[in-house]
């Protein structure tokens, strides 16, 4: 949080979706199709099998393609959106693993040369000396896999790591095993999913039979994913599966998610047992468009349940997703955001321009002012208590109370609110007492998103944290003095004037 | 310098002593510049042997735009995978100042993602359409090295980030901007061309088409020769814009940093030299050929040093404020060690095997 803020008008967690989900999508793509390839294409120099070997090769020009370059460039675009965005984030995740990293390039390098040199060597090369290349390909790309899967399962359940700071405590966390079955099972279905194209361009009498042929590889992607993903669900903690499993989950919103996940998985089985194993021949584009949907339904559902259960820390119960580590609590609340950094202190000293920066030092990680999660979307507005009060047409008034307000004000009925608010005249006439109102309520949220703060500064540092035990439990807290807290809500409160241009801090 | 400005340091300390995060930078880093100089210095050169061969067939300018764009089908692949490392390394040891270099930048950060992809797919667009396809691949790979010198120039100098806060862009008025740009593209030039030139030599001596091949290595030849000539140029004015403290610290280092500079400018002169030795015709010298190529990539080598050390003398009033706490995982870099000479052993025999397999017809695969 105490970095440059970079005001792109974008939201960052959007724009590293982006970047992330092209990514993954075409690097288990290139881990999934190395294997069935190279497979493929042993078991076409076994039989003599023309067709399977051609089914390899066309596929291995996506590979190449697609891998080699876009896989490269977009994984090296994380690290670029998350230095961007998240820099402290990022920074942290590097210094506890830039071995990991390092030790993944390795095999990153072995997998570009391999993935380089087996696609322009058909005809060129021996077949033993091809297959050599091709499984190599697929070593080090599945050991990419293996190691990266231990730095990205440790954000979510770094285990034994958050009392011993250990490599390997973190590496081998509670759910390093479950979700390498899992992500093995992804690998296939992805591949399978783009190879179906391939399959089609063989000739009408083998056809069926390479159709089928990936078929058993998607049911066993799909079998494997499955037992991968419930064993994934068994590994979570007690205080994460709470938020998304149960009959009243914490979050409806990742039930939901889950229910996704497993119904574009069960989808996928359907379409794959019946279009690509009992009726290869009725097999056309349409087949592979919905399996490849299911696999991406599956696989993105389960990255967002895993992102989502992980919210708002970027290391669970160690560093949130702006930066800001549990340990530095205390000490930010003590001397300020402002002392603590120079960025947020340099510039304007008027309450709006400073209280713009501190919400771009601590919340535009997650909000924008208008775009995706945005901030002005949920502040009260004069605008949102007119029509609370106004109720025109009669039953708006509530459903507006029920949409914008009753996530703050969970313990009053929109009848005993209505009560409370002025009329709409007495609204209209004077505005800005309106608008002090507001201040007063968002002031108040800080105060609270301040306390929570406290709440998390006094758990144990070396447990994970039990979200369930806050209210806003998505939120990091807010941090700095009590002064801050202020300048932060007058800035908020100003963005319902409409007489003030407001663009700071956007992102 | 505002000290304020400079982020603190990761709590979670430096997993290794200093040193051996230097060493792995500036030596992946010296990596990433052979595929670097192959992509930057083979695009531009495709581009302007492509305009001049006009396309034609046997033409020995269209043959050789023909031959670096087919290198760079591996060699852009290449330099972004050994990008990786010191782009990890860098974050490593420089974390405050580079991500805060790359956020001033912001969006032309970001944009060299866009360039780069672009940049790549114009180049296999190129090999299959032709058009104007190169001139897209060429203009993205040099704004990518206007990027890299600007985040260069922004991070070393904390003392201007409010500056630069207010216009990125104000960095291109940096004394040296320019100078280091130009010095990068010139090494770029005469690598791909010594590439191109050994390459032709090679082919000549062994009989292929030698009327062809000798006309291409005497072109890329003189392609080298010119852009050593303006290298030498510009390394003096480069060296005479630095900034006074780090011209002084280069100078006052000692054999560690006058010694890597001094050999520096003696190997681009002994390069100039052999050049010129080479005279109107290498393929007559193949012995020299190497040599030279041999040379620039020792060239290349220490001034991967030199800019390492200049980097160290512009950021030191800035990083003495700080002392990094070193928490060495020394068993997970011995693995790393171990993995990386496996993993390069295994490319080499790979590489070597596949040379040593070729096979035509049904015996192929």
């Amino acid at each position: 949080m105490d970095y440059p803020i970079w005001s792109s008008g974008l939201s960052g967690g959007v724009l590293m979706a982006w970047v992330a989900i092209t990514h993954v999508i075409v690097s288990h793509f290139a881990i999934g199709g190395g294997l069935i390839i190279v497979v493929s294409e042993t078991l076409a120099v076994k039989r003599a099998d023309r067709e399977m070997r051609e089914l390899a090769r066309r596929a291995s020009l996506v590979l190449i393609l697609v891998s080699t370059v876009f896989g490269a460039i977009s994984g090296v675009g994380i690290w670029v959106v998350a230095g961007l965005i998240s820099p402290g984030a990022i920074s942290a995740l590097i210094h506890n693993y830039v071995w990991g990293w390092a030790i993944e390039w390795v095999f990153f390098v072995l997998e570009i040369v391999a993935a380089l040199v087996y696609y322009t060597t058909w005809d060129k090369i021996s077949k033993g000396a091809h297959l050599l290349v091709g499984w190599l390909y697929f070593i080090g790309a599945y050991m990419s896999l293996v190691v990266i899967n231990g730095i990205i399962t440790f954000m979510l359940t770094p285990g034994r790591w958050l009392e011993t700071h250990a490599f390997w405590d973190g590496f081998f966390n509670p759910t390093y095993w479950p979700s390498l079955v899992l992500r093995t099972g992804i690998v296939i279905l992805m591949a399978v999913a783009f190879m179906l194209w391939s399959a089609y361009k063989a000739s009408p009498g083998r056809r069926p039979d390479l159709v089928r042929y990936l078929g058993w590889w998607f049911l066993g992607g799909a079998l494997l994913s499955y037992a991968g993903y419930r064993w994934w669900e068994v590994a979570l903690p007690d205080t994460v599966t709470a938020l998304f499993l149960g009959e009243t989950p914490t979050l409806a919103g990742l039930a939901a998610t889950r229910s996704f996940t497993l119904w574009s998985l069960a989808i996928g089985l359907a379409v794959c047992v019946l279009a690509l194993l009992l009726a290869p021949r009725a097999a056309r584009g349409i087949t592979a468009i919905v399996l490849m949907a299911a696999a991406f339904g599956f696989f993105g559902g389960y990255e967002r349940l895993r992102e989502g259960t992980r919210k708002p820390f970027l290391i669970h119960s160690h560093l949130f997703s702006n930066g800001l580590l549990v340990s530095q609590i205390d000490e930010i609340n003590r001397v300020g955001i402002s002392a603590h950094s120079g960025w947020v202190a340099l510039g304007d000293p008027s309450p709006e321009a400073l209280g713009a920066r501190i919400f771009a030092a601590e919340c535009s990680s997650c909000h924008t002012l208008d775009g995706y999660q945005s901030i002005r979307g949920v502040l009260p507005t004069v605008a949102d208590m007119e029509r609370v009060a106004a109720d025109e047409p009669a039953g708006t008034g509530v459903v507006h109370y029920l949409e914008q307000c009753s996530s703050c004000h969970i313990d009053i009925a929109y009848e005993d609110m209505a009560e409370m608010l002025p009329t709409v005249d007495e609204i209209r006439e004077d505005p800005d007492f309106i608008r002090e109102l507001n201040l007063g309520m968002i002031t108040m949220t800080m105060m609270e998103l301040k306390e929570m703060g406290e709440a998390y500064a006094d758990f144990d540092p070396h447990e994970v944290f039990d979200m369930r035990t806050l209210r806003r439990s998505t939120m990091p807290p807010f941090v700095g003095t009590d002064d801050e807290a202020e300048t932060l809500a007058i800035y908020l409160a100003s963005l319902d004037d409409p007489q003030r241009e407001t663009t700071g801090g956007a992102r | 310098m505002n000290p304020d400005l400079i982020p603190a340091l990761d709590a979670a300390g430096l997993p290794g002593p200093p040193w051996l995060f230097h060493v792995l930078l500036v030596f992946t880093f010296f990596l990433h510049l052979i595929f670097m100089n192959l992509t930057l210095g083979g695009t531009l050169m495709a581009f302007v042997a492509n305009l001049r061969g006009r396309g034609q067939s046997g033409d020995p300018d269209a043959v050789l735009a023909k031959r670096l764009m087919g290198v760079n089908t591996y060699a852009i692949s290449l330099a972004i995978t050994t990008g990786v490392a010191p782009l990890l390394f860098v974050q490593v040891l420089y974390q405050q100042f580079f991500y805060s270099g790359t956020i001033l930048l912001g969006w032309i950060w970001f944009g060299m993602l866009v360039l780069l992809m672009i940049g790549y797919y114009a180049a296999y667009l190129h090999k299959r359409f032709r058009g104007g396809w190169l001139g897209v691949s060429a203009v993205c790979f040099f704004a990518i090295a206007m990027t890299h010198v600007a985040v260069h120039l922004i991070h070393v100098q904390p003392a201007k980030w409010p500056q630069f806060n207010m216009s990125a862009m104000s960095v291109l008025a940096d004394p040296t901007y320019w100078p280091r740009l130009i010095h990068f593209v010139l090494a770029a030039v005469t690598f791909a061309a010594l590439v191109a030139a050994w390459w032709a030599v090679r082919r000549a001596r062994a009989g292929v088409d030698v009327d062809l091949n000798t006309a291409i290595a005497q072109s890329t030849w003189r392609w080298a020769y010119l852009a050593t000539v303006l290298q030498l140029v510009d390394g003096f004015l480069l060296t005479a814009v630095l900034p006074k403290p780090v011209l002084l610290g280069v100078m006052r280092g000692g054999i560690e940093t006058l010694g890597p500079l001094s050999l520096s400018i003696l190997l681009a002169i002994g390069l100039l030299v052999m050049l010129e030795r080479g005279g109107p015709n290498p393929v007559m010298k193949p012995g020299l050929v190497s040599g030279v190529l041999a040379t620039l990539l020792l060239t290349i080598a220490v001034m991967s040093v030199t800019r390492h050390q200049v980097r160290v003398l512009y950021l030191e009033p800035a990083t003495s404020k700080f002392t990094a706490t070193i928490v060495p995982q020394w068993g997970n870099f011995i693995l790393f060690a171990l993995l990386l000479v496996i993993g390069l052993a295994t490319v080499f025999w790979m590489v070597r095997r596949v040379l040593t397999s070729p096979a035509e017809g049904d015996e192929a695969a």
